[in-house]
């Protein structure tokens, strides 16, 4: 029971006491030197025995005045008395305004102390009471910027809010002058169903604001860029001292332009180094891809190949890149295509090329790897993608090639294909080698000669054939040199022992009979001294060459048995040869 | 003598285990290993041996696997040794749709393309081998008017010989033109898949004109080992560096 009553206490004493508040409120926290302030000390049950704090770094121009509210609403009481004064601060620093105490029923309240800033003078001090400066004061047009410092090409985005403080209302906003985007990619994203206001701060303040537009820029140039101010007409009420019949403030509305101020950004450029060589500006997170519709088809069928780039950053700001392909492929001008979204965060969706391509000739044809590079934001690196390797299969279709029809005559193809192109012709199963490094035969020794020679060897074979028809026209000539070569032929073996005796006589006989045997076909038997001499006789052979003959046989007879010497030996041999010439002569 | 016969026996071995070899590689590429077939075919290129054929197989390899430059490279390589048969043009032709550089070639004349026709239609040897037989010809002939008696064969020989001899000459023409034209005019093909072609010897001169895999060009000058002067069959000339493409 204790404890229940215990319990209810506590409710009741907190009720009460969250019932009863007592604050400090100033009209503004940062002021100039030159400037007032006003503090109020606002409760909500009347009290006694106001303190107020002892304002020291501050003057007190006026006050304090006394203000009591009280109003019934629906049955509710409401009260409200204020202590109010006017404060114009001594020097510059940031001053604390401390505790006021006051009693309400019986217990001892104190406000918060309140942080003051005072700052150097302030050019013209306004007059608070103005409508035109309290508007100024409290109506503030901000463009928020996401970056300030980003890459080239690398979106950001521009938030162009309206703060509006406590305690004022704004209507009939309207955009007077569109700020031009000149050094960049714009565009508006529709921000509908956002046109509330919300609660914000603005400078540590408590202030309600509405966001007008959102803007993504691309910035297109590098260094410092300039964002050009938007300007709104706004009108703008502000209570002002008067109050009509129900103790309402009135409010005076005044037409104002509120403008954002300039804000520039400096627009980074890409890093140089690392940049590849094909980087046509794309910046961002992408995906790449090069596809074809199909992979097999026939000569003249029309085949889609398709450059797309899909994911987030400059989309519509870069080319794609393009394809090379074989020039025997007929290729027509792609279609472009983009499906692209712009959210706050920049462009998203993906763009494409669609290339037409249509193949003439059967033959397979491969499509080159083709490379798109863009800019990471993520890591500030360059990377490069590359498509697969694809190779198109054209299985039927004209094996004849000539291209003289279009008017481009390649060389190679003029001198090559020329030739009906057949099926691709398989491998050769037989093949005989031979060394690559070999000599060449022209210029070599042997061509030469075998080029030069026989022009040499016409004149030398004319000369010789010459000769020969001389000496066949010269006949005593002719038969001498016969019989010398008779000589030769028979004499010979004798010749050769000339000086030994027994063997020279022995072949001079062998030579004679020999001699004798071959012209007049005799047989050994037959041989003796008469029967050579009737036989040459009958073939009228004269006497002294038979004598001759005859006298030879028999100093070979008689060599053999008488002394002779070298010089007669020598003396027979040249007589074996006159008679053998001789007989030669008449025997023919 | 000994060692002769034995360089000859290795040649045979040498010989016939590349035939082997080629057997091997031929059954590779016909199951589809092309890569495979590759290494067996480069491995006789490896012993300093060659042939049309081997050049023209190797080529097909390239060829299927979609390989462009080699593929042209070899094809060349193998219409070098036997200009005129018809499979190396058939395939060249097939190799040839794959590149993507549309060469537009000077127009040229009849009687130049002709003659061009005529000159490629032998090597350098081809065209010795022919002079060489030529002048045999004419010698003979010669000989035959100096020997004959009648005044009708007489005649005959001097005609048809002094017909030779301007054949001869010709041809000699032809000989010489053909070891110039060989001596100055390298044709190559460009192995990688792209390259700038510059208008100087360096890296910061400006870029004349792109060219791509597979296409043949004339290397006319070069420059510090690096650089070489290239011609297109159009005319166009520009420098390159030597690692891009492949001498043929």
């Amino acid at each position: 029971m204790k404890r229940n009553i215990l319990l209810l206490a506590f409710f009741v004493s907190g009720l009460l006491s969250a019932q009863v508040s007592f604050d400090a409120k100033v009209s503004k926290k940062r002021l100039g030197i030159n400037e007032r302030l006003r503090v109020d000390f606002t409760m909500n049950t009347d009290g006694d025995n106001f303190e107020p704090p002892s304002f020291e770094n501050f003057t007190v121009v006026g006050g304090p005045s006394q203000s009591i509210n009280n109003s019934w609403i629906n049955g509710t009481r409401s009260f409200s008395k204020s202590y109010s004064y006017y404060l114009a601060p001594k020097k510059r620093g940031e001053f604390t305004i401390g505790q006021a105490t006051i009693d309400i029923e019986g217990e001892t309240y104190k406000t918060l102390p309140v942080k003051i800033t005072v700052s150097a003078a302030i050019d013209k001090p306004k007059d608070p009471n103005d409508p035109n400066y309290i508007a100024s004061e409290k109506v503030h047009l901000v463009a928020e910027v996401s970056s300030v410092n980003p890459y080239l090409n690398e979106a950001i985005t521009i938030v162009y809010k309206l703060y509006v403080a406590q305690g004022v209302w704004v209507r009939n906003l309207g955009e007077k002058d569109n700020p031009n985007y000149s050094d960049f990619w714009s565009q508006n994203i529709d921000n509908t169903g956002t046109n509330s206001f919300q609660n914000g701060t603005y400078k540590g303040e408590d202030y309600r604001y509405i966001v007008l537009r959102k803007t993504v820029l691309y910035p297109q140039k590098t260094g410092k860029l300039n964002i050009e101010p938007l300007s709104i007409d706004v009108t703008v009420e502000v209570p002002s001292k008067r109050r009509d019949l129900f103790g309402r403030s009135l409010m005076n509305s005044i037409k104002k332009v509120v403008s954002t101020r300039n804000r520039t950004i400096t627009v980074k450029p890409l890093p140089e180094n690392g940049k590849p060589e094909n980087f046509s500006g794309a910046v961002g997170d992408f995906d790449f891809s090069v596809t074809t519709n199909k992979q097999v088809l026939k000569a003249s069928e029309a085949l889609e190949l398709k450059v797309n780039v899909s994911g987030k950053g400059n989309l519509k700001l870069f080319k794609l890149p393009k394809p090379v392909l074989p020039s025997a492929l007929e290729v027509y001008e792609p279609e472009h295509s983009e499906n692209v979204k712009t959210r706050t965060s920049g462009m998203q969706g993906s763009i494409s090329d669609t290339y037409t391509v249509v193949p003439n000739f059967k033959g397979s044809y491969p499509i080159p790897k083709v490379s798109f590079s863009y800019f990471d934001l993520k890591t500030k690196r360059y990377k490069t993608l590359t498509s697969e390797r694809l190779i198109i299969e054209v299985s039927e279709g004209p094996k004849n090639a000539n291209n003289s029809g279009n008017g481009s005559s390649e060389v190679l193809k003029e001198n090559i294909i020329t030739t009906d192109l057949n099926s691709f012709s398989s491998f050769k199963t037989s093949t005989s080698f031979h060394p690559i490094t070999f000599e060449p035969f022209f210029n070599s020794r042997l061509f030469w000669f075998l080029l030069l020679g026989p022009f040499l060897l016409i004149p030398l074979l004319m000369l010789l054939i010459k000769r020969r028809t001389i000496r066949a026209m010269d006949v005593t000539g002719n038969k001498i040199r016969k019989t010398n070569r008779l000589a030769r032929k028979y004499l010979s073996e004798a010749k050769k022992s000339l000086g030994q005796k027994e063997r020279f006589y022995n072949a001079l006989e062998r030579a004679l009979h020999n001699y004798l045997k071959s012209k007049l076909r005799l047989e050994t038997s037959e041989f003796n001294k008469e029967k050579i001499e009737e036989l040459l006789g009958n073939k009228n052979v004269n006497s002294t060459t038979l004598e001759g003959f005859i006298s030879l046989l028999t100093s070979c007879e008689l060599a053999r048995y008488t002394p002779l010497s070298t010089v007669d030996m020598q003396n027979d041999y040249k007589k074996a040869a006159a008679v053998i010439n001789d007989l030669d002569k008449q025997l023919n | 003598m000994k060692k002769f016969l034995i360089f000859w026996l290795l040649c045979l071995v040498g010989f016939s285990q590349n035939t082997q070899t080629f057997e091997q590689a031929n059954d590779l590429y016909n199951s589809g290993y092309y890569k495979e077939a590759i290494d067996r075919y480069d491995s006789i290129l490896e012993s300093n041996q060659h042939s049309a054929e081997l050049y023209f197989n190797l080529a097909n390899c390239y060829y299927k696997l979609n390989e462009i430059g080699p593929s042209i490279f070899y094809y060349e390589k193998a219409l070098q040794l036997s200009p005129n048969d018809s499979d190396i043009l058939n395939n060249l032709g097939y190799a040839q749709k794959m590149t993507i550089d549309a060469i537009q070639e000077v127009p040229e004349g009849g009687l130049s393309k002709l003659l061009n026709k005529t000159l490629n239609s032998l090597s350098v040897d081809g065209w010795a081998i022919r002079c060489i037989g030529l002048v045999f010809l004419f010698g003979g002939l010669f000989l035959g008017y100096y020997l004959s008696y009648s005044e009708a064969k007489k005649r005959l020989f001097f005609v048809s010989s002094c017909g030779i001899l301007i054949v001869l000459f010709i041809a000699l023409g032809l000989l010489f033109k053909k070891n110039n034209l060989d001596n100055t005019t390298h044709p190559a093909i460009i192995y990688v898949k792209e390259v700038d072609i510059k208008t100087e010897p360096n890296l910061r001169s400006d870029t004349s004109f792109t060219l791509h895999e597979g296409t043949k060009v004339l290397i006319i000058d070069d420059y510090n080992e690096d650089w070489l002067k290239i011609k297109l069959l159009n005319g166009e000339t520009g420098w390159i560096t030597r690692s891009e493409l492949k001498a043929l």
